[in-house]
């Protein structure tokens, strides 16, 4: 459906309605009592406190410390598991010595390892950015090696045919062709990543959006740990909405950004 | 000119076998049993067979795409022992590279062989205007029609100018107008550029049509069978369609097609 069409709009339109009526229900029920307000203090309540920290800064130094941490383990873990993931489908011995490896490390509950990380680490940022590294490592790598090992032969044949040496069918025809299906492993490591940042924020402390959340609570500031949970809902959408940006714009010649 | 070494392409007993690779049961499939094959220089040669006559096979082998496993296959340029620029190919289903344009995806092969940038986009815009697309160098190949795709793919393996033109059904995946109106084309663009030609078909019509030798391969394992002068002269359009010697070639090499397909269908495929 195009983005400019009556029906489009409509619908948004209607959506944005259901958003604001949740809230009001959210606002209402919390000040009526219903609810009590210790549970579910009032969105005003909160909006009013993101509000404050805004002005104070705090908020920005969290989300900065936040996003800084998720970024960073997330692109060490991109730079390590795109080569491995491509080197895995063309050498069948990397394949051989990884691939057991990776069966077991990718529906390993990855937190898990967030006490031996500490006794290893310490709990600073190094140790976060680790542990963020090792939970967005997995799906980065496993996408990247199923879609490069399903690539056709065709266009490599075609590549090689036209003179392109093993180097540069690697570099200039297997990694776009590969492109589309490391993409859809990132956009899969990005929401992991940003659960990890905050986990270890929450256990480790080193404020973050994550360490604010904790601390509020431990002060049983119930007004505190729902403005952690908006901060969140913010930066993940925003951080997300950028990669899927990134993608259209990496990916304008693929079929899934063609309007019909 | 016109000595022994006069050839464009020299196949000596060459077989080949599919399958039984490691971790694989079951015996090998023999695809190409002890096929002698001479293509002449500049000629336009169609391979036909049933499906699964090895036919394609023979031409990745000329192609290097595969190992050669037993007899030799040699060019002007010596032995063949992997792909080259000098035996470029067209395949079924275009093979385009699609996250480059049109004018990207021609200029790709003539990058490769080292000219300036601006050499390369004055040859790709001749060869796209060629294969009738001009106007469409800015286009990705997913904005492309089939026969659009096939023309762009056929320029970007004419620019490389090989000595050896490789083509894998390349019209099988087009309708029936687009696929006459791109014989035609590409018998012209022949004629005004002679090549050596290994043209692979299941369509007896097309490879009367196109070709001035056919050689007709034998159901699994493949050899090759039957060869035919098309004598049909160099020009070819609309009119040799009701040609006689098209109509009687067409009868006598479906005949001969046929046998093999029957074999084949026995041969419990």
């Amino acid at each position: 459906m195009s983005t400019l069409s009556p029906a489009y709009n409509r619908d948004r339109l209607l959506q944005a309605l259901v958003l604001a009526g949740l809230a009001l229900v959210w606002e209402a029920s919390s000040r009526a009592g219903w609810v009590h307000p210790f549970l579910l203090p009032p969105l005003s309540d909160v909006l009013t406190r993101l509000l404050t920290d805004m002005q104070s800064g705090a908020v920005f130094v969290d989300l900065a410390l936040t996003l800084y941490r998720a970024l960073t383990g997330f692109a060490i873990a991109a730079v390590l598991a795109v080569p491995l993931g491509i080197l895995m489908a063309r050498r069948r011995g990397v394949q051989w010595f990884f691939d057991p490896l990776i069966s077991i490390g990718f529906p390993m509950p990855k937190i898990a390892f967030v006490p031996i990380f500490i006794l290893w680490f310490d709990i600073y940022d190094t140790s976060k950015v680790i542990m963020i590294t090792f939970s967005c490592f997995f799906p980065i790598v496993t996408a990247t090696y199923s879609g490069t090992s399903h690539i056709d032969k065709w266009p490599l044949w075609s590549a090689r045919a036209l003179g392109a040496s093993e180097g540069e069918l690697l570099r200039e025809i297997i990694l776009p062709l590969a492109s589309p299906s490391i993409l859809t492993g990132l956009q899969i490591a990005l929401p992991v990543g940003m659960i990890t940042t905050i986990v270890t924020e929450m256990l480790m402390g080193g404020s973050g959006v994550g360490g604010a959340m904790i601390a509020a609570g431990r002060f049983a500031d119930s007004v505190g740990v729902f403005a952690g949970i908006i901060e969140i809902a913010i930066l993940g959408m925003v951080v997300i909405r950028g990669l899927d940006w990134l993608r259209a714009r990496m990916l304008v010649w693929h079929p899934e950004n063609r309007a019909h | 000119m016109g000595m022994a070494t006069d050839f464009g392409i020299k196949i000596e007993g060459v077989s080949h076998a599919y399958g039984g690779g490691q971790g694989q049961l079951g015996t090998n499939t023999l695809a190409l049993k002890q096929t002698d094959l001479l293509i002449r220089h500049h000629e336009f040669h169609a391979l036909l067979g049933p499906s699964g006559c090895g036919k394609s096979t023979l031409l990745y082998l000329i192609g290097g795409f595969i190992p050669v496993q037993t007899g030799s296959i040699s060019t002007q340029k010596g032995p063949v022992t992997a792909p080259g620029p000098d035996r470029s190919i067209v395949f079924q289903n275009f093979a385009l590279f699609p996250w480059k344009t049109v004018l990207e995806n021609v200029m790709y092969g003539l990058q490769k062989k080292g000219l300036p940038e601006v050499e390369c986009r004055d040859i790709a815009q001749a060869h796209i205007k060629l294969v009738q697309l001009g106007g469409f160098e800015q286009a990705y190949p997913s904005q492309l029609s089939g026969g659009m795709q096939q023309r762009a793919a056929i320029a970007r393996t004419l620019a490389v100018d090989p000595d050896i033109l490789l083509m894998d059904e390349p019209f099988g995946a087009l309708d029936a107008q687009t696929r006459r109106v791109m014989q035609e084309e590409l018998r012209m663009i022949w004629k005004k550029r002679p090549k050596t030609v290994v043209f692979v078909t299941h369509d007896v019509h097309e490879a009367v049509f196109l070709a001035d030798r056919i050689s007709i391969m034998s159901a699994r394992p493949g050899r090759i069978e039957h060869q035919i002068d098309t004598g049909l002269g160099p020009e070819r359009d609309e009119s040799t369609l009701t040609d006689r010697r098209f109509v009687e070639l067409g009868e006598q090499i479906w005949r001969l097609v046929r046998e093999q397909a029957v074999l084949a269908s026995r041969g419990g495929l």
